[in-house]
């Protein structure tokens, strides 16, 4: 009996103890990893990928997937850097733009986002394209359309500059002092969750979300208006993108058209890693979490430690495809 | 019983990634990034004399910047502990890693920006840090240069490859008169360009161009695309161009070596370089197939971009930072302008000097 209740907390935990071997194995062979610079900039690194991550997360939740996510994010870090650069910047995007609030420019960005998340959704639900392929057309179209934008005159491809104080403080600025300030990016990704959390378990999206996963046919028969559900996760997921974008160009005082290229399999790999089903109907914000930091922590923590960047490669396919192996073991015990 | 085992498999599959990754530091493998790092682990009291740098590279895969990579790993011995990261091809990616080298407490840095905007905000976090900063290949605004005096730069000037390629056409087209193939006088090129925005991209068409016009010699653009750096693309394109001009063509200039082979092979299928059919095609970096395509007879020239020499001054100028000292003529090895620059020159390279290159 011992030995059965073993092996089923490991099952039902094994992304956590993931999480504590890597730290663990990283700490032993480097003890001073173990410091709160470390933790802040494994957070920091986290956030704008959770923030994606939580986006795919209520697509793969509806059995769907979400390959748009990565050239979404770089559309909408192009047109919030666009719209930020400082007045004497001597290769401004719209040299004659004024100088307006910082909310205007992120909300057009985020709104941008979620313009493609809720092209997304109708091309799903109105026209039957699965998610797959769908997402696989739009990742292609919002990079062609965010290159046209980048390569407009004057600015003709060049990396965008020359961002705003005010803009790059979201990115880099924190509250407090010293070794334990938190960074507002840090911040914004917690709220994220916080919200996100609530949609999950708290309201009827959430719970549609959940029984079209699990069944689409049983949740129609139930009668809950699948298209309509569908097109509003679609469109949540494609503003969290956007937000995400926003975030990366304040991170990283630039944005060019290559930004958020493969983000979206890191996300896809992240949810999974957390326990996110790719056959739909499972996964937990907190799951997630855990997941993005699990990844973040091999891109910190092994190149911390030294470790070539080909063999991080390897271990994180290992770790991918060993979570599905548990995760599929967790559905078979179930049945 | 059996559920038990494959649990453990699977997690014995990870413990024995880790624990392989842990083994390969050590066995000096001249791509791996923690080559020289293996030493390092916890014993940051211990290495007092060598200065650590950390060093990101804007992509592994690079070719021209995998020799630069080499040339830093080779003169790093005895000078610094070197740390050389990927970062991927995303400023992100790259951001994270300076993150990193800041909370590691390394002496100094030297980075090879993915994005030479971005410099600014890395300029920031080293000047915060009192982290001297060495940025290579990728030159940052002057703006953000003069954000901090322990700021430098090791590059080339781009300019200068692309006059010299233009003057390996002139000195073809001077040299043979039969180049002239429909004998106008004027000059039909193609251009084949890097990433549309990259520095070097736009500065080699503009100056290899002017060039070729300096020395008196009309020219006519039949066509020009991007190839993205990249030989698979430079092979299609050069394709296209010969299906829409064919035998109007009378040179071929590429903005790199790379997108210039590709061009040779789209030629060669086109009948070129057998017989007397020949076709002047130009790059840029003297990389190995280059330099064995120049041997060969395929290509007529290209221009070094001297690999070796940028490592050198490079990791040299940030082991020098790293340790404090103030960087000079005599402690570098190469002239600094305007106290943060240190410019290496281009060669010119054919078939007459190509072994020089090997």
């Amino acid at each position: 009996m011992n030995a059965k209740k073993a092996q089923s907390f490991i099952t039902q935990n094994a992304i956590y103890l993931v999480l504590v071997v890597l730290i663990l194995g990283i700490a032993i062979y480097e003890p001073s990893f173990m410091s709160v610079n470390t933790l802040r900039d494994i957070l920091i690194q986290s956030s704008t990928r959770v923030i994606i991550a939580l986006g795919v997360a209520f697509i793969l939740i509806t059995a769907g997937t979400d390959l748009s996510a990565g050239r979404v994010v770089g559309l909408t870090a192009v047109i919030s850097a666009s719209m930020l650069q400082i007045p004497d910047y001597s290769r401004r995007f719209f040299p004659d733009l004024p100088q307006m609030w910082l909310i205007i420019p992120i909300v057009i960005a985020i709104l941008a986002g979620l313009l493609c998340g809720l092209i997304n959704g109708l091309i799903v639900s109105k026209l039957n394209v699965p998610p797959f392929i769908a997402t696989l057309g739009t990742m292609v179209m919002v990079y062609g359309i965010n290159s046209l934008y980048f390569d407009m005159k004057p600015n003709q491809s060049q990396p965008i500059g020359g961002l705003r104080p005010d803009f790059t403080n979201i990115g880099s600025g924190f509250i407090g002092k010293g070794q334990y300030s938190i960074p507002y990016i840090v911040i914004i990704a917690i709220v994220v969750a916080l919200i996100v959390w609530v949609v999950f378990n708290k309201t009827k999206l959430g719970k549609n979300m959940y029984a079209i996963g699990g069944n689409m046919q049983a949740a129609k028969v139930s009668g809950i208006n699948v298209s309509k559900n569908l097109i509003y996760l679609y469109a949540i997921a494609g503003a969290l993108y956007g937000l995400a974008g926003v975030l990366e160009a304040a991170r990283t005082g630039g944005a060019t058209n290559n930004y958020g290229n493969m983000y979206e399999l890191d996300a896809i790999a992240a949810c999974v890693v957390g326990g996110v089903s790719t056959t739909g109907g499972i996964g937990t914000v907190p799951g997630v979490l855990v997941g993005v930091v699990i990844f973040t922590l091999i891109n910190y923590g092994l190149t911390f430690i030294g470790v070539s960047p080909y063999w991080q490669l390897i271990i994180k396919g290992l770790i991918i495809v060993a979570a599905v192996a548990f995760d599929m073991r967790k559905y078979s015990a179930k049945k | 019983m059996k559920k038990i085992t494959s649990v453990l498999l699977a997690s014995a599959l990870l413990g024995a990634a880790l624990a392989g990754c842990g083994g390969n530091n050590n066995s000096g493998n001249s791509g791996s990034a923690a080559a020289t790092n293996s030493g390092s682990s916890a014993n940051s009291g211990g290495s007092g004399k060598t200065p650590k740098v950390g060093v990101a590279i804007y992509k592994f895969d690079d070719t021209f910047m995998t020799g630069v990579r080499n040339a830093i790993q080779d003169s790093a011995k005895g000078i610094a502990e070197v740390d050389i990261v990927d970062s991927q091809n995303s400023q992100p990616t790259q951001n994270d890693k300076v993150d990193l080298f800041i909370t590691k407490k390394y002496n100094g840095m030297l980075i090879n920006p993915v994005d030479r905007t971005a410099a600014g905000v890395i300029i920031d976090k080293a000047k915060a840090a009192n982290t001297p900063v060495v940025f290579l290949n990728r030159e940052p605004l002057p703006e953000d240069m003069k954000k901090w005096d322990k700021v430098y730069y090791v590059g080339a000037k781009a300019e200068e490859s692309g006059t010299l390629e233009g003057q390996l056409v002139v000195d073809y087209w001077k040299a043979h008169p039969e180049a002239d193939k429909n004998k106008d006088g004027v000059l039909q090129y193609v251009m084949l360009k890097g990433e549309p925005g990259h520095q070097d991209a736009e500065l080699r068409t503009k100056y290899s161009i002017q060039a070729i016009e300096d020395a008196g010699i009309k020219v006519e653009k039949l066509a020009e695309d991007t190839a993205m750096w990249d030989r698979v693309k430079g092979q299609e394109k050069m394709a296209a161009f010969l299906g829409s001009h064919s035998d109007k063509i009378e040179a071929v200039l590429a903005n790199n070596d790379d997108m210039a082979l590709g061009a040779i092979e789209a030629l060669k299928a086109a009948g070129y370089f057998s017989g007397d059919k020949f076709m002047p095609v130009v790059g840029v970096d003297a990389t190995a197939p280059a330099v064995q395509a120049l041997e060969e007879g395929t290509m007529l020239g290209t221009v070094l971009n001297d690999a070796k020499s940028q490592g050198k001054a490079a990791i040299t100028l940030a082991a020098l930072l790293a340790g404090g000292e103030t960087p000079t003529k005599d402690n570098v090895g190469f002239d600094i302008s305007d106290n943060q620059y240190v410019w290496i020159s281009y060669k010119k390279i054919t078939k007459d000097n190509a072994s020089e290159v090997k």
